[in-house]
């Protein structure tokens, strides 16, 4: 089995077969293509993204619903065919795709990017930052404070 | 402000052409002639830019545990579409 250095998790083994592949690489990043997730059950519902190309380079993310239950994903047809979802035409999060948010952490506080998801293709894991089209999320939206006390 | 019928053109000094290419409903559809080293780019893919950039500088273990507090617990719903028409904007560049 593979392995590879991770910035945040120290020497870990993968399955090839897992690895994401962003075919046109991220934004400001257009030569990193092939990521790992990684999950950890104490930091749930966090996702690392690790770059299998760079150690260094690992992006902390959320699924878009834990961040927005609400959140409706609009691809435009080009991103569609960018993850090899061109016969899918209303991708469904949790069945056909995986659509995670990039955390940025600020001094005011940490941010998510709503605007551009980070779209995955289940099946083949084909992937790509997606500009949702004609909707009012934020490249840098908020998350909230933690409720004081909390409903459970 | 200026106004443009579709195929007519616009100058943007000696280098730079703008083509309206094609109006449809609700978008319009551009070609742009510029020099190499002119990027052209849709404007919120600079905003994806920098954002990811910033957002790989940071990932320190020690936030972790706040940005959990701030999430909804995993959920296995899955969210629909809706959009019927699902709107593209293009800017093609021609070199």
């Amino acid at each position: 089995m593979p392995s590879l250095d991770t910035k945040n998790f120290g020497r870990v083994a993968f399955e090839t077969e897992d690895t994401i592949e962003f075919p046109r690489g991220l934004p400001g990043f257009e030569d990193r293509r092939r990521f790992l997730a990684i999950r950890q059950q104490q930091t749930a519902p966090l996702v690392f993204l690790q770059s299998l190309e760079d150690p260094e380079l690992c992006f902390t993310t959320a699924p878009v619903l834990a961040v927005d239950p609400a959140f409706r994903l609009k691809l435009s047809e080009e991103d569609r065919d960018a993850a090899g979802l061109g016969a899918v035409r209303k991708p469904r999060i949790g069945k056909d795709v995986w659509a995670l948010a990039v955390i940025s952490v600020r001094e005011t506080g940490p941010t998510v990017n709503l605007l551009a998801p980070l779209v995955i293709n289940l099946r083949s894991l084909r992937a790509v930052q997606a500009v949702m089209r004609e909707s009012t999320y934020s490249h840098q939206h908020a998350l909230p404070e933690p409720a004081e006390a909390a409903c459970s | 402000m200026m106004s443009r019928r579709a195929g007519e053109t616009i100058l943007i000094g000696d280098r730079i052409e703008i083509v309206i290419a094609q109006i449809g409903r609700s978008r319009v559809k551009v070609g742009i002639r510029a020099p190499r080293d002119t990027p052209v780019m849709a404007r919120e893919l600079k905003l994806v830019r920098e954002e990811n950039r910033a957002a790989a500088g940071a990932g320190r273990a020690s936030d972790w545990g706040g940005l959990v507090a701030r999430l909804e617990p995993p959920l296995q719903v899955s969210g629909a579409a809706t959009d019927k028409d699902i709107a593209r904007q293009e800017a093609a560049p021609k070199n």
